[in-house]
């Protein structure tokens, strides 16, 4: 199912939390709304599920083509999954996954036994067939969030609908709960929209990302697209950490840590731009090795190199070094511009 | 050892294991006082209300509810038969007085879960303007004297006040007098046997005083918990597809439950026990007594055994309150441990 969000605005008394949305999501798409707390993409998403309302005389939400503005929240087809996971404590895991089912009105009410089938061939979807007759205080929290997806999925909704689904959890349930989605989403291809600050889960999980700041989508595109070209200044410093270099015409070169390269005095294809500087400090990271540089004029300057580019330097901390940009951005519009 | 214990003493500070430290002293002179508190303030009186009920044995105690029936054969003297006419007829005073204290907790009770919830929602679920005030209002009993309550009812609804001449013609049936009537008038098979005119000195007047004193106790009582919970259950529920009453029934309801139980049973115990409102309303007419009136009669009366007898039945359902509490407590608290 397509989703249109078309210019949408939304603000609490006299603070504007979105301001003139506008937002196309092709069918079977993964969509990841991406930004900072405050950003409004929470907002957005409980506005598309039908949560809250947009202000009065802003535009429309549309749902393959049918303006779904005024529908209720429960007749819009949407399965959508809380932060805080919001299982029904007093109901076993079984009973959660059926509450849609059940609820529906008689006449096309699923029987018992097709109840229980379904909620079963969910349960195997989800890895968690064994603990059907659990209830939720006894499941850890990446099961109870693949319980909420299970019981979201249950009523076949045309859109899925995701708040921070991994916000609660740890690294490496997050990890896993992550490339799991993925999956899922090649297996069913259930249009989804899901919220995140975090920019690596974004970039990895998503078809196409929308960077949201104040209010407002800054960029909406693939998430190599993001990142390579980032629309604006806002979208490059939001996605990853990075160096600011001052040439002389006074104008900021933007440089991500990982588009340094280090040489050694000796090096021979060191290009003349190079500046030195000194190892101030070497943090190991796993696959990534970061490695504080400080240059001539006492800025501090992050760099990023792969395990085996750090093997092969063998830098020593405090040794004398080279360093130069393989790549800056620095043709940003300027921000704010009207 | 010693240098490890004291090392470790200034971390342990605002745990549990402060309290451990404290002197043996300082926690002697605590508990003591707590007891001996108790003891002449609580303990020493509700004894002292079963010992008074029992100043004439048990059977004294009985007769107090069930006068002295004498054999069909005996011959009884004038001053004998007025002895016993005049106890059937206190009996029958207090069997009325614990009636209609059931029946006005019977009719105040629902009222007061149906507002508990309804308050407790919308203060909670809700962000609106005025919203503090609202939840400040709930209060207003806690911090009015009930005998203020009482006569502010008496000046609106009784014969000089504003709503005057409207209560004092207000025709209402008796909900404890429908009976079945049959199908002979109609579709509508039952039929009110009793009326009454006027609020103010009826049964009405003492419904509407008990409402006042104890509608907080519901909404008070299930504020924090819905606070607490939100509102992302009830929009998962919607979001699947259930009606609102489905939500509010399979969802809602079983997630206070304990603590709407909980604000039932103090309803309940200031329902049987309020004297001051109900006082004031009830113009000391003998139907019109509840139980607190009853036993105030009684002991205006110089009938001390009898009062001490009614107030015991009180002091009874009181202990059971108590325990009732308790129990709720306990099984609220696994509860939100068990859903953690």
């Amino acid at each position: 199912m397509t989703i249109e969000v078309k210019n949408i605005s939304k603000s609490y008394g006299a603070s504007p939390v979105l301001r003139n949305i506008d937002l196309k999501i092709n069918s079977g798409e993964l969509v990841s709304l991406l930004g900072p707390s405050g950003s409004g993409k929470t907002t957005l998403l409980r506005i598309i599920a039908g949560i809250e309302e947009a202000d009065r005389g802003s535009g429309a939400v549309v749902f393959d083509g049918e303006d779904v503005s005024d529908v209720d929240l429960g007749r819009r087809g949407i399965g959508f999954v809380f932060q805080s996971y919001a299982l029904f404590k007093h109901l076993s895991v079984f009973e959660n996954i059926a509450f849609g089912l059940r609820a529906k009105p008689r006449r096309n009410r699923p029987t018992e036994a097709q109840i229980k089938e379904k909620v079963q061939s969910l349960l195997e979807l989800i890895q968690l067939s064994s603990f059907a007759q659990r209830y939720p205080s006894q499941l850890s929290g990446g099961q109870r969030q693949r319980v909420a997806l299970a019981r979201a999925l249950a009523v076949e909704p045309r859109v899925l609908l995701l708040d921070e689904p991994f916000g609660a959890l740890d690294a490496t349930v997050r990890r896993e709960l992550r490339s799991w989605l993925r999956h899922l989403h090649d297996t069913i291809h259930v249009t989804t929209i899901f919220v995140t600050h975090d920019q690596e889960e974004a970039l990895e999980v998503s078809d196409r990302v929308a960077v949201m700041g104040n209010g407002r989508i800054e960029q909406f595109a693939s998430p190599q697209e993001v990142y390579e070209n980032p629309a604006n200044e806002f979208v490059f410093k939001f996605l990853g950490n990075y160096n600011v270099f001052h040439g002389r015409s006074g104008a900021g070169a933007l440089v991500r840590p990982h588009d340094i390269a280090i040489f050694r005095t000796s090096d021979g294809d060191r290009p003349d731009a190079a500046q030195t500087a000194v190892v101030a400090h070497i943090g190991f990271g796993g696959p990534v090795v970061k490695i504080e540089l400080e240059s001539d004029d006492k800025n501090r300057v992050d760099v990023e190199l792969t395990a085996q580019a750090y093997h092969d330097l063998k830098l020593q901390r405090g040794e004398k070094v080279w360093f130069a940009a393989r790549r800056a951005h620095s043709d940003f519009p300027p921000e704010y511009a009207i | 050892m010693a240098g490890a214990i004291t090392a470790r003493a200034p971390i342990s500070i605002g745990s549990k294991r402060a309290v451990a430290t404290e002197s043996v002293l300082a926690r002697r002179v605590l508990i003591t006082i707590t007891v001996v508190f108790l003891t002449i303030f609580v303990l020493v009186p509700l004894i002292n209300v079963f010992n008074q009920a029992f100043s004439k044995g048990f059977e004294g105690y009985w007769s107090v509810f069930f006068p002295p029936q004498p054999p069909d054969d005996a011959t009884l003297t004038f001053s004998q038969k007025r002895r016993l006419a005049e106890g059937a007829a206190q009996a029958a005073r207090t069997w009325s007085s614990i009636g209609l204290t059931v029946a006005v907790a019977a009719v105040v009770l629902p009222l007061n879960i149906i507002f508990g919830l309804a308050a407790a929602w919308a203060t909670t679920k809700f962000n609106f303007r005025g919203r503090a005030l609202l939840t400040a209002l709930i209060d207003l009993p806690f911090s009015v004297s009930p005998v203020v309550a009482g006569l502010v009812f008496v000046l609106l609804l009784g014969r000089n006040g504003i709503l005057g001449p409207w209560a004092t013609q207000l025709v209402w049936p008796d909900p404890f007098s429908l009976h079945w009537v049959g199908f002979e008038n109609g579709v509508w098979p039952l039929a009110f046997g009793r009326t009454h005119t006027g609020v103010i000195f009826t049964p009405l007047a003492i419904v509407l005083a008990t409402i006042f004193v104890t509608f907080p106790f519901v909404a008070r009582s299930l504020t924090p918990l819905m606070e607490n919970q939100g509102t992302d259950e009830e929009l998962a529920a919607l979001s699947l597809g259930a009606s609102g009453w489905r939500t509010f029934f399979k969802i809602t309801l079983p997630n206070v439950k304990w603590a709407l139980l909980y604000g039932v049973i103090l309803c309940l115990a200031r329902a049987f026990g309020e004297f001051g409102a109900v006082s004031v309303v009830s113009g000391h007419i003998d139907v019109n007594d509840t139980m607190p009136l009853r036993i105030e009669k009684l002991w205006n009366e110089y009938n001390n055994q009898a009062a001490f007898t009614v107030a015991s039945v009180l002091a009874f359902v009181a202990v059971i309150t108590l325990v009732a509490k308790s129990v709720v407590e306990w099984k609220a608290a696994r509860d939100a441990e068990r859903t953690n």
